[in-house]
């Protein structure tokens, strides 16, 4: 080792001869990060659930479970976490069926548009999610372009009620949704060797078999990843309930915000964090049992 | 396909005692070899020009279910934009004639000019912060062994995992009870913290196509880590690098939930802006700010995506 020269790639390398050193800055740099800026915050939080609230919205460092209590017999609050998870089942539901044939008509079809069409489904990425919820009360408003259309087709008299529902909420979350379960099942099933589809059909097998045997096989990774991000996504959503929901509509990320910075009760809003977070984490858990939670976010982020 | 060879395909199917769902060759045992071929030959008939027809019919419903998709996904859009040139204040839809009186009434409006500016310095800022450690990080994932690996992926992975509604409530509290004011730098950091998993995982699937030889060619012809990772390593992963960085600030660009919590009247962003309008008075005017956002949201990475492209070719 030349510690007489004085030049800074040798230097570097130098200090680079630790491991420490080079274990901090790679992989070490975005683990620090993760570590100040959420899981420090994550366990500031859990400390702050245990506070009391005080008179002017600030936190009062005297240890209390009354936050807790009145999650545990605020039967609301129970029904507000059961309706998100719903919701996030229902987006799940309606997303998987649309999405898997969208994707598999892209990842098996040979048109010429196809580069064009998954552009489009990228675009979608890029729209942000504010732009999208909001797009939808134009769409679905009584004299929204749906309205409009079918009254001046004759179809209705009356305009209908959509929106300010739960039913726009829950399409406005599923096509915003859309893209997250397009793009992965279009890269498992554009992968999937067409020979085989074809060697399956020629020994007799019929479309249907062909794909229950094959195709949806191959493109379980893919349904996998979009189920994950699609229900995360949904169940916690905040712009989709307060934007197109209704007086009926209870979520979770609404509530949380709503004690937040309304109620100004950071304690409270803190315990609500935490037991949502450990459902989700739960959820997780019993999901991570059947299938790998890395395979499935790697499907879904590339 | 003429019958003789779909008659030898029923009958190697039969030899190699393949079977399908419908056919059933040993239900028929007890009848004649005639008429088993035939049944069998007749069911693959059937189901041959049954095939023929009926994946058509499938395939024009798969298309025409993509279309649907598709017109739900753009549909929206489109009103948006074509809202956007609608003179009157409460107009319905179509609007009655185009003018562009609410993009007029943006350029004029310095609140959401400066959070146009905001928006775009946050985005690129944090794409910058977000594309250096996570470049450092996926290296070190790929090229060292070190304890719980496995769970220290799912670490990196969390901001993926944890709704953004807690992760923005849980920075609020962390950063107030430590006395650290609202700023530009908090919302930096928090989306470089929001874009940092995507960083890592679009950076590392590059790295694990990278061929670890050529580093140790260069180091043995006495390169030093530095120059290594600058003339052999980075030209490599530097396409992998930009496009991580497009996607950060593509999160960045139109996160809400979370940034809602970290704004301030100074440092506010557009989507919280056209929330605002949302909430409180529906201004018009939102739709041409949501017009400029669709278009900077797009164009900033098809341009930057375009330049990589053309500078990676030649």
């Amino acid at each position: 080792m030349s510690t007489s020269d004085s030049r800074l790639g040798p230097m570097f390398d130098d200090l680079m001869e630790h491991d420490l050193a080079r274990f901090l800055a790679a992989p070490g740099s975005g683990l620090i990060w993760i570590f100040l800026f959420l899981v420090l915050p994550m366990t500031v939080i859990v400390v702050i659930s245990f506070a009391t609230n005080g008179e002017y919205g600030n936190v009062v460092y005297e240890f209390t479970t009354a936050n807790y209590q009145r999650f545990v017999n605020g039967q609301v609050y129970h029904q507000i976490i059961v309706d998100s998870l719903i919701a996030g089942v229902v987006v799940t539901g309606l997303a998987l069926p649309f999405g898997y044939t969208a994707g598999y008509f892209l990842g098996r079809s040979k048109t010429d548009w196809k580069w064009v069409l998954l552009g489009l489904v990228v675009l979608q990425y890029w729209v942000p999610f504010i732009i999208r919820t909001y797009a939808w009360i134009i769409v679905l408003s009584n004299n929204g372009l749906i309205n409009q259309l079918l009254l001046g087709l004759g179809a209705i008299s009356n305009p209908l009620d959509i929106m300010y529902t739960q039913y726009s909420m829950i399409i406005g979350l599923t096509v915003s949704l859309l893209p997250f379960m397009i793009l992965p099942v279009y890269v498992s099933v554009s992968t999937i060797d067409e020979d085989q589809i074809h060697a399956a059909k020629t020994l007799g097998a019929t479309d249907f078999r062909a794909f229950r045997e094959i195709t949806f096989p191959q493109s379980l990774p893919g349904i996998v990843s979009g189920v994950l991000f699609v229900f995360i996504i949904s169940a916690g959503a905040f712009l989709a309930p307060t934007l197109l929901g209704g007086p009926k509509t209870r979520m979770i990320a609404p509530v949380i915000e709503t004690v937040f910075m309304i109620d100004f009760n950071w304690p409270f809003a803190a315990a609500l964090s935490i037991v949502y977070f450990l459902v989700i984490a739960f959820l997780l858990y019993l999901f991570t049992r059947r299938v790998d939670l890395e395979e499935a976010l790697d499907t879904g982020a590339v | 396909m003429s019958n003789d060879d779909t008659h030898t395909q029923a009958e190697t199917r039969n030899e190699s005692g393949i079977q399908t769902d419908g056919g059933t060759p040993t239900a028929s045992a007890g009848d004649d070899d005639i008429h088993d071929i035939s049944f069998d030959h007749d069911e693959v008939s059937r189901g041959y020009f049954g095939i023929t027809l009926a994946t058509k019919t499938k395939w024009a419903l798969i298309k025409f279910v993509t279309f649907l998709v598709y017109a739900s996904m753009l549909l929206p859009l489109v009103v948006i934009i074509i809202n956007s040139f609608n003179p009157a204040r409460l107009g319905g839809f179509p609007p009655a004639s185009i003018s562009f009186r609410w993009y007029e009434a943006l350029i004029q409006d310095e609140l959401m000019l400066r959070a146009l500016l905001n928006s775009v310095v946050v985005g690129v800022a944090a794409a910058f912060l977000a594309g250096l450690i996570g470049t450092l990080t996926s290296m070190g994932f790929v090229r060292k062994h070190f304890r719980l690996k496995n769970g220290l992926v799912i670490v990196m992975l969390s901001p993926l995992l944890i709704p953004p509604i807690i992760v923005g409530v849980a920075a609020t509290i962390f950063f107030t009870q430590l006395g650290i004011g609202r700023s530009i730098w908090w919302l930096i950091t928090m989306h470089a913290l929001l874009g940092l998993p995507y960083a890592f995982l679009i950076i590392r699937s590059q790295l694990y196509l990278f061929d670890e030889t050529l580093e140790e060619a260069a180091q043995t012809m006495g390169a030093d880590r530095i120059t290594t990772f600058r003339e052999v390593t980075l030209p490599i992963i530097a396409p992998s690098i930009i496009t991580a960085m497009v996607i950060v600030f593509v999160i960045s660009f139109g996160e809400f939930t979370a940034t809602q919590f970290w704004v301030q009247r100074t440092t506010t962003t557009v989507p919280v802006v056209i929330f605002s309008m949302l909430r409180t008075s529906i201004s018009p005017k939102v739709d041409a700010l949501a017009v400029v956002m669709l278009i900077t949201t797009i164009t900033i990475p098809l341009v930057v995506l375009g330049i990589q492209r053309k500078l990676s070719r030649t």
